[in-house]
């Protein structure tokens, strides 16, 4: 048993990567630029069919897919801040705004590439169940690498955060948007910078989602039980926060899939998640200064 | 008369107007779909109403909507089906069951800590997570083998199953509605709207700040699961997924922030655009573009009716009146649709554009709220004439 | 129309009128202006309702079959499959001179998988759209709550994928995925048989069984019954039963599912998989160097499963694969030919015609060969018909038998992933000449 268990939690760190890869978007753009941007979910989701595509079409490595699936995402989180910066709207219509482009993205996904389910063959994707061996402990190779790149956002934004200008004047919109910009900052230019970053992010992550799993655009619906979780514990807007929250997420799970059943899973996740809500209300892990 | 009088007896006789709908639908032979979509406008509108007086009056943002209608679905399904209850026996049980858990939730998170209102509204969020992974697990509950609704015997003096569905859901969401409009025009609400504003200010202003809040969320649990639990019968076969997905929280939310939340109105308007729109958009061959229409249309008017159309319609209600009216009559009688529910979809539709019109007075107009800050009440919405 | 129009305006202007007085009477703080516009409406209302006529309809006027399906929502993927084995079944009929010389129009709405739309849509079809005919939705829940409305209005209610065979006890509901009444003793003992005639058995075998209640019913047999499924069936042969998974739909991270079965090692994995169930457990068994030694999936998605990893050798249970003996039949063969173009026009990633689109199919056949029997399109008179004769389909002859709600027995056969493609292998009658199951 003990053989099941050490296996569960391996691969739940891995997995918890994936999903703090999926998360942090939503968790920078609600944090920092409050807007619950739903439109994360199909960002997530068209960056696993551009992949499909281009594996299944032309032939490609599903991981170079991140060659135009990171850049296009940056782009398309650039325009999407735009748009929102024009509008200026509150976190309630933003919700319903990012709702309504989520709802017209999932229906392009299922006009271009129908409801049925998609998936990239063993032939042309040599990461679907790659793995390697510690011991009698499999390591998954494309959670790994989702691990690693969500490892690097961590690293990477928390030195973008603390170490740099843009990450002062993020920090300042945070602390109060008026007064950045009362002090020269321009704050629709850091939004929607950061908006582009955290859309790429999403994208990042349907790239590793298309290495391992069937597609289907109605499956983006069942991430908001993995994601909200993780932005939640993590804490908002916090990077580093989302690695850990995916983590505790992956591995909860993992263990109460071992221990209690496949069923247990989600109520031992939303028990942790209630518990730290009522507990830490802040997030897992930031600091309580900002509210 | 006073206006909360008057206001009264026009409830009585919408009350009694709209009970004639089942009769006449029969005496002249018409659809009976007209009945299924008014009650099912019913239900929507209880969902939102029902949403909207915790989250509209107080400013406390829920996620949960879906938790009291899950419980409402569950509390019928298990006593009605599992254990024979006679379903009106079980439909009030449904709603304090929804209504006392609401209570235990307000109780933790209104006391426990000085939560903020975002936190409340993930912790809200997890609730209907959590209900659900715990049905799946008990097979008391469910246990993943679902609950068959059709077939529960319904008392006879309810009618068909149609009219039952009418009857039932029509006294949920007048109640529902009533309240709000009680609450509105009462001390409660106005504390409650202090509490939005600014809830330091209200407490220390003497508002019982823990005491409203406690009852805007308990009354909000208790409709939303009363009517979850009348609704368990049109769904048939109640399972999990098919009971606590996001479905029910997003279109209340939706439908309210576009009906307009600082009135008790916003949320009715709402529902039937949303649900009519909806409903007629849905046919054959269509149903990528009908998304895109959806999808478009929500970020349109919200961006052009910030306020909600509610407050939009009422600023120039003449000539919404007038618009609807007309549009009514035209399509009627040119028959330029197939049904009646055509007629008034297109007819809504239109009126809607008046609200999109731009306003004339531009008093709410002014800068954008800030983020996150639920904005504060145009003065002028509250005032008795 | 124009009766309609007439019902219609008088029905209207007794609301106007009603509204009229509810909103003289009060509402809100605008009561003495309001009459205005809605007195004019009622009075044209009034008015217009004269001057109509009533006509009959035309004869060459087309028959529709109202029906809803999962076009948008989880239940998309095969619903899809649904759609597009209807449109080519309608196009088939209207070239072939349609029903009772009539074209046939399929109405069909999209119920998003959620089951309450489904019964709302059901109604509307029936009482708004005023259709002539209704065919089930897709989908277990759907198909209940539209046949409770189907049951209401008296309509005859032919249905393909409904998997809680105990439940259903409409009268007119004909169901035609071919799995018979008692499908938690009958479908694992198809199966079990098919193992037995590989002839090396299983001696140990692992359950991993979605939590959805069509699977529940054949790992346990109906809620509240000692009948047992698939489990206890396993047990009387003598297997031993090392390991029983249940897990929820939507599960995300299968490694430790995974990890579980691969420590019991069964001799046979039984998958209560749904949709793509069977291609992530399969994935994630792989990534932890686990290779099953047999192994079935009760209603994968066919496509994805064939490029799954270890996929070679598994079973599952089908009803139609176009290969022989099912295409010996040149009509047989031709349907599966075209409905393989239409689904490729259609975009569908996997194109068989198989066990989805065939009891799709024979819902249809059910339809029209009710109305062809009946000689009207009197729903009474369709149900009767197709109670009391057999019925010819692509599946064979169907004898609704209402001692067993409708139900038929079990028609179901064993097809195996065969070097890279899914043939029915059991039994043996049509199995696909020169095969038989491996173990």
């Amino acid at each position: 048993m003990n053989e099941v268990l050490n296996q569960a939690i391996v691969s739940g760190l891995l997995i918890g990567g994936l999903y703090a890869v999926m998360s942090v978007g939503i968790s920078l753009t609600w944090g920092v630029l409050k807007i619950i941007n739903l439109a994360h979910f199909s960002f997530v989701l068209l960056g696993a069919y551009v992949t499909y595509e281009l594996t299944t079409s032309f032939g490609w490595d599903p991981l170079l897919a991140l060659l135009v699936v990171i850049p296009g995402g940056f782009l398309t989180g650039m325009i999407m801040q735009i748009f929102f910066e024009l509008a200026k709207v509150d976190e309630f219509q933003s919700l319903i705004i990012s709702f309504g482009i989520f709802i017209i993205f999932q229906s392009i996904t299922r006009t271009i590439w129908s409801a049925d389910f998609r998936r990239i063959g063993g032939d042309l994707n040599r990461y679907e169940s790659m793995s390697f061996f510690i011991g009698d402990i499999a390591v998954q190779v494309a959670p790994l690498l989702a691990f690693c790149v969500a490892v690097a956002i961590a690293v990477g934004m928390s030195l973008l955060l603390g170490r740099t200008y843009f990450g002062k004047a993020v920090r300042a919109i945070v602390d109060d948007p008026e007064i950045a910009r009362a002090y020269g900052i321009d704050v629709r230019r850091v939004a929607v910078i950061l908006s582009g970053l955290a859309t790429a992010f999403s994208a990042t992550a349907g790239v590793f989602i298309a290495t391992f799993q069937s597609l289907t655009p109605n499956m983006s619906f069942g991430w908001f039980g993995i994601v909200f979780p993780v932005v939640i514990l993590g804490g908002l807007g916090s990077a580093v926060g989302a690695l850990g929250a995916g983590v505790i997420v992956g591995v909860a799970a993992g263990v109460a899939t071992t221990e209690w059943g496949p069923l247990s899973a989600s109520l031992v996740t939303f028990l942790i998640l209630i518990g730290a809500l009522l507990f830490r209300p802040q997030g897992l892990f930031t600091r309580e200064s900002s509210t | 008369m006073t206006t909360r009088g008057k206001a009264l007896i026009g409830f009585a006789v919408v009350a009694v107007v709209l009970n004639l709908v089942p009769t006449l639908v029969e005496a002249f032979d018409a659809p009976g779909f007209y009945v299924t979509f008014m009650f099912t406008a019913f239900f929507w509108i209880a969902q939102a109403v029902s949403w909207n007086i915790l989250t509209g009056y107080s400013g406390y943002f829920s996620f949960g909507q879906g938790a009291w209608f899950g419980i409402g679905v569950y509390t019928t399904g298990i006593l009605a089906v599992k254990h024979g209850w006679p379903f009106l026996l079980a439909l009030p049980v449904a709603g304090v069951l929804a209504g006392l858990s609401g209570l235990v939730l307000g109780m933790v998170v209104f006391r426990l800590r000085k939560l903020g209102g975002e936190i409340f509204a993930l912790t809200t969020l997890a609730i209907a997570f959590v209900l659900a992974s715990v049905a799946r697990l008990y097979s008391f509950i469910d246990g993943g083998r679902g609950i068959f609704m059709t077939g529960t015997p319904l008392p006879e003096f309810l009618g068909d199953f149609r009219t039952a569905m009418f009857r039932m859901t029509f006294v949920v969401a007048f109640l529902t509605v009533l309240t709000a409009y009680l609450l509105y025009e009462s001390r409660i609400g106005w504390g409650l709207f202090a509490i939005r504003d600014d809830e330091p200010v209200a407490h220390g202003l003497g508002v019982p700040v823990f005491r409203y809040k406690m009852l805007a969320l308990g009354i909000n649990a208790l409709f939303g699961g009363l009517m979850g639990g009348v609704w368990s019968l049109q769904i048939g076969f109640v399972t999990v997924d098919d009971v606590f997905n996001i479905r029910v929280p997003l279109f209340v939310i939706l439908m309210s922030v576009l009906g307009g939340m600082k009135h008790w109105m916003g949320p009715v308007v709402g529902a039937v655009i949303i649900y009519s729109l909806t409903d007629r958009l849905n046919s054959a061959g269509l149903e990528d573009l009908n998304q895109v229409i959806i999808g478009g249309l929500l970020i349109v008017l919200v961006l052009a009716v910030r306020e909600g159309i509610y407050l939009r319609l009422r600023e120039r209600w003449k000539l919404s009146l007038a618009v609807f009216a007309a549009a009514m009559a035209i399509w009627t009688i040119f028959d330029l649709a197939t049904s009646l529910i055509w007629d008034f979809s297109y007819a809504s539709l239109i009126t809607v554009g008046v609200a999109l019109l731009p306003s004339r007075r531009r008093p709410g107009e002014s800068e954008p709220p800030s983020a996150g800050v639920p904005q504060t009440a145009a003065a002028s919405d509250r005032s008795p004439p | 129309m124009s009766r309609s129009v007439r019902r219609r305006l008088q029905l209207l202007a007794v609301l106007a009128a009603l509204a009229l007085v509810a909103t003289a009477c009060g509402g809100d703080d605008s009561s003495d202006t309001t009459a205005g516009p809605s007195a004019t409406t009622s009075t044209t209302a009034g008015g217009g309702g004269d001057a109509t006529t009533t006509t009959e309809a035309m004869n060459d006027e087309p028959i529709v079959v109202g029906g809803s399906l999962a076009l948008t929502g989880f239940l998309a993927p095969t619903a899809a499959i649904h759609k597009v084995a209807g449109d080519l079944f309608v196009e088939r009929l209207n070239a072939s001179g349609g029903l009772l010389g009539r074209p046939v129009v399929w109405d069909v709405r999209d119920d998003e998988s959620v089951p309450d739309q489904a019964a709302s849509l059901y109604e509307r079809l029936i009482s708004e759209e005023g259709v002539d005919l209704i065919l089930g939705p897709y989908g277990t829940g759907t198909i209940t709550a539209a046949m409770a409305v189907a049951e209401r209005e008296g309509f005859v209610f032919p249905h393909h994928t409904a998997s809680l065979t105990y439940a259903y006890t409409y009268a007119c509901h004909f169901p035609t995925w071919p799995v018979g009444l008692k499908t938690n003793i009958s479908n694992p003992n198809i199966v079990y048989d098919a193992l037995e005639a590989s002839g090396n058995p299983p001696e140990t075998i692992a359950f991993v069984m979605n939590e959805f209640p069509g699977t529940q019913l054949i790992a346990y047999g109906p809620p509240g019954s000692d009948e047992g499924g698939a489990i206890s069936e396993a047990r009387k042969r003598g297997w031993d039963v090392v390991a029983e998974i249940n897990f929820p739909t939507g599960t995300s991270d299968w490694a430790p599912i995974a990890a579980q079965v691969a420590q019991a090692d069964p001799d046979f994995i039984y998958v209560g998989a749904l949709g793509v169930d069977g291609p992530n457990l399969l994935t994630a068994l792989d990534a932890i160097g686990y290779a099953p030694r047999g192994h079935f999936y009760q209603w994968p998605a066919p496509g994805p499963m064939l490029g799954a990893p270890n996929a070679e050798g598994a079973f599952s249970v089908a009803t139609f694969e176009p290969h022989a003996p099912f295409t010996d039949d040149p009509e047989a063969a031709e349907i599966s030919q075209q409905f393989a173009e239409a689904a490729a026009a259609a975009g569908l990633p996997y194109t068989a015609f198989e066990t989805q689109a065939s009891v799709s199919w024979v819902a249809w056949e059910v339809l029209v060969a009710g109305v062809e029997g009946a000689g009207s399109l009197d729903q009474d008179a369709i149900c009767d018909y197709l109670i009391n004769n057999p019925i010819d389909t692509l599946l064979g002859t169907i004898d609704f038998n209402p001692d067993e709600q409708n139900y038929y027995g079990d028609l179901s056969v064993v097809k195996q992933i065969q070097n890279g493609e899914w043939i029915v292998v059991h039994p043996a009658n049509v199995a696909k000449p020169g095969t038989a199951p491996i173990l």
